[in-house]
């Protein structure tokens, strides 16, 4: 356990290292917000009713998967693949060190920071545009949501190392990552809220990960899904998650076979 | 004792080859040709504790392929290998606290970090206690002369400096077994000689089994009394440093010193000339005709002084590389 409370201390040191990269990372993620903000502020200047969401159910809904998308999305585990291709997972490899608990350590505190700064920033907006926030509205709601961001941390966590993980068998991991990226802002619902779509594409979405990213948290803190809609998302996810682990650890058992280390 | 012992390990990689040009890189997204390159083929050898070993060969003999398979990284294609009774890919953690890998081309200390942050999380990594910790680090900085660099940022250390970190850091766990890898490779003439006596006070004072690799043959020369040579894939040598020259020269050197002036065609007979500049002159002759002729060379000129020499270790080593 030391070993890895000693990563999370490293890792702290790094980023202070690196101040300025970090900041603008924060401006980067301000500016996308207010933007998205701002559109849909637009929007309920002349309608009171969009797709069934009131004004202040859309801020919510916006500001708060501002944080829940800084606690899914901050991850190192984009790392793993230029370690693979440039021989450095090597260090990892040699050392009595768990590389996933390596990854773990590193990723609670990159989400740590980030979270927080977005928290920082939120409240700033709050103070600033003092738009109507809906509260959750009861304790268990709270510990559901908890447990559905927990579940959407782990996917994407998940996911990503699989897409490291393609650099065991080509060089050019860096585009799929990018696409997928793309892909899963807008699927699930990190720019809008997904049950807008048309109800056939809402309903294929719903068996795939994304929305368990971000939309389906969302959706239990506005407290506007249904028993039923709950238990069969947490079973969905969970499906997928546990896949998902079942698909890392023979992908990265399989790939480790054809590590060659390489590097000058 | 053996601390290390490989049979028959083969390790093969697939390789693609992409033709020249825009046209090769299209024909390649369609379809790729792979070569077999057999980095390692067939090799067997065994170490004992405590040897400080020499394994040499040209660019892409297989050295650091040998290495890496037997420190667990990579899955050897067919052979056995055992390392401290261990089978180094399954990579156990008491397998991996009693070995260190050191590649002098690649770093694993935290580049943005002062070494002493790298150090610190060895520690817990490999899980030493703060007394034993304090007393190798001390002990490695002044072995080092390193003083306070180890509180810079990696990245503001010379390449030197770097290497001397990056052997501490790969030493605070006081392996048994170390592997280095080129550890000199781009360093100047006097920091060589820092890090050769620091391998060997470490090879001396932890009785560490120590493979190294290098090109300067003054690595190999001042450190290790024996030596594999690999090229190819394929061991060529195994055994005494001293037993390369036996085997694989056939003469010896005689550096003469002469008196008077001799022309160089009363020496041609002799032996293969490989140098004359009067006073001076080199002459290679058959090993076991070598005190036939220097008494004969005694009795023939008048000579200030003879030295019946070994051929340099460099050149039979290059010999060998380029005979096939």
């Amino acid at each position: 356990m030391q070993k890895y409370i000693q990563v999370v201390k490293n890792t702290f040191a790094e980023y202070t290292a690196y101040r300025l990269n970090f900041l603008l990372w924060r401006v980067r993620m301000v500016v996308r917000l207010i933007v998205i903000y701002t559109l849909w502020q637009a929007f309920f200047s002349s309608q009171k009713v969009i797709f069934g969401y009131s004004e202040s159910q859309i801020l919510t809904y916006i500001l708060i998967s501002e944080i829940v998308a800084n606690f899914v999305y901050s991850t190192r585990t984009q790392d793993l693949g230029s370690e693979i291709q440039q021989g450095n997972l090597t260090n990892y490899l040699l050392r009595p060190l768990n590389y996933f608990g390596f990854l773990l350590s590193r990723d609670i505190l990159d989400k740590s920071l980030n979270v927080f700064f977005s928290i920082i920033e939120v409240i700033l907006l709050f103070i600033f545009f003092k738009p109507q926030i809906i509260l959750v509205q009861n304790f268990g709601h709270l510990l559901l949501f908890m447990t559905a961001v927990f579940i959407g941390v782990s996917l994407y966590f998940c996911i990503s190392l699989t897409l490291s993980l393609f650099s065991f068998w080509t060089q050019e991991s860096w585009a799929p990552r990018f696409l997928f990226f793309i892909i899963s802002d807008f699927l699930s619902g990190g720019l809008f809220p997904l049950d807008i779509l048309p109800k056939a594409i809402f309903n294929i979405l719903n068996v795939l990960p994304f929305p368990y990213l971000l939309y389906f948290p969302l959706k239990i803190y506005l407290g506007q899904l249904t028993s039923q809609n709950i238990i069969q998302g947490m079973i969905i996810s969970l499906l997928w998650l546990f896949m998902l682990i079942f698909i890392v650890k023979k992908v990265w058992a399989k790939g480790l076979r054809l590590y060659t280390a390489e590097g000058r | 004792m053996h601390s290390i012992v490989i049979k028959n390990l083969k390790k093969y990689y697939q390789v693609y080859q992409k033709k020249p040009g825009l046209l090769g890189s299209i024909s390649s997204l369609i379809s790729r040709k792979y070569k077999t390159v057999k980095a390692v083929d067939d090799i067997s050898f065994s170490i004992n504790e405590g040897e400080l070993v020499g394994f040499i060969g040209p660019n892409g003999a297989g050295k650091t392929t040998t290495l890496k398979c037997l420190s667990g990284l990579l899955y050897p294609n067919h052979g056995q290998i055992s390392v401290l009774n261990f089978y180094p890919y399954d990579r156990k953690n008491e397998f991996l606290k009693n070995i260190a890998l050191v590649m002098g081309q690649k770093n694993q200390l935290w580049w943005d970090l002062p070494p002493i942050d790298s150090f610190h999380l060895n520690k817990e990594v490999y899980e030493i206690d703060d007394e034993q910790f304090k007393k190798t680090l001390d002990e490695l900085t002044n072995l080092l002369s390193l003083g306070n660099l180890i509180s810079v940022p990696v990245r503001k250390l010379s390449l030197g400096e770097r290497m001397k970190c990056e052997l501490i850091g790969a030493l605070l766990h006081r392996p048994k077994i170390l592997f280095l890898d080129e550890p000199t490779i781009g360093l100047d003439v006097v920091m060589q000689k820092t890090i050769r006596d620091f391998i060997a006070a470490y090879n001396h004072r932890f009785k560490a089994t120590i493979i190294l690799t290098s090109h300067y043959m003054e690595d190999v020369k001042e450190l290790c009394k024996r030596v594999i040579i690999i090229d190819k894939g394929k061991l060529l040598f195994d055994g005494n440093l001293s037993d390369i020259v036996k085997k694989y020269a056939p003469e010896k050197l005689l550096s003469i010193t002469f008196d008077k002036f001799v022309n160089i065609r009363d020496l041609a007979n002799i032996g293969d000339i490989k140098k004359y500049e009067y006073p001076h002159a080199i002459i290679a002759v058959k090993r076991e005709d070598t005190s036939k002729i220097a008494a004969l060379l005694l009795e023939k000129f008048s000579i200030d002084d003879l030295n019946i020499e070994e051929p340099d270790i460099e050149d039979i080593i290059r010999r060998v590389f380029s005979k096939k």
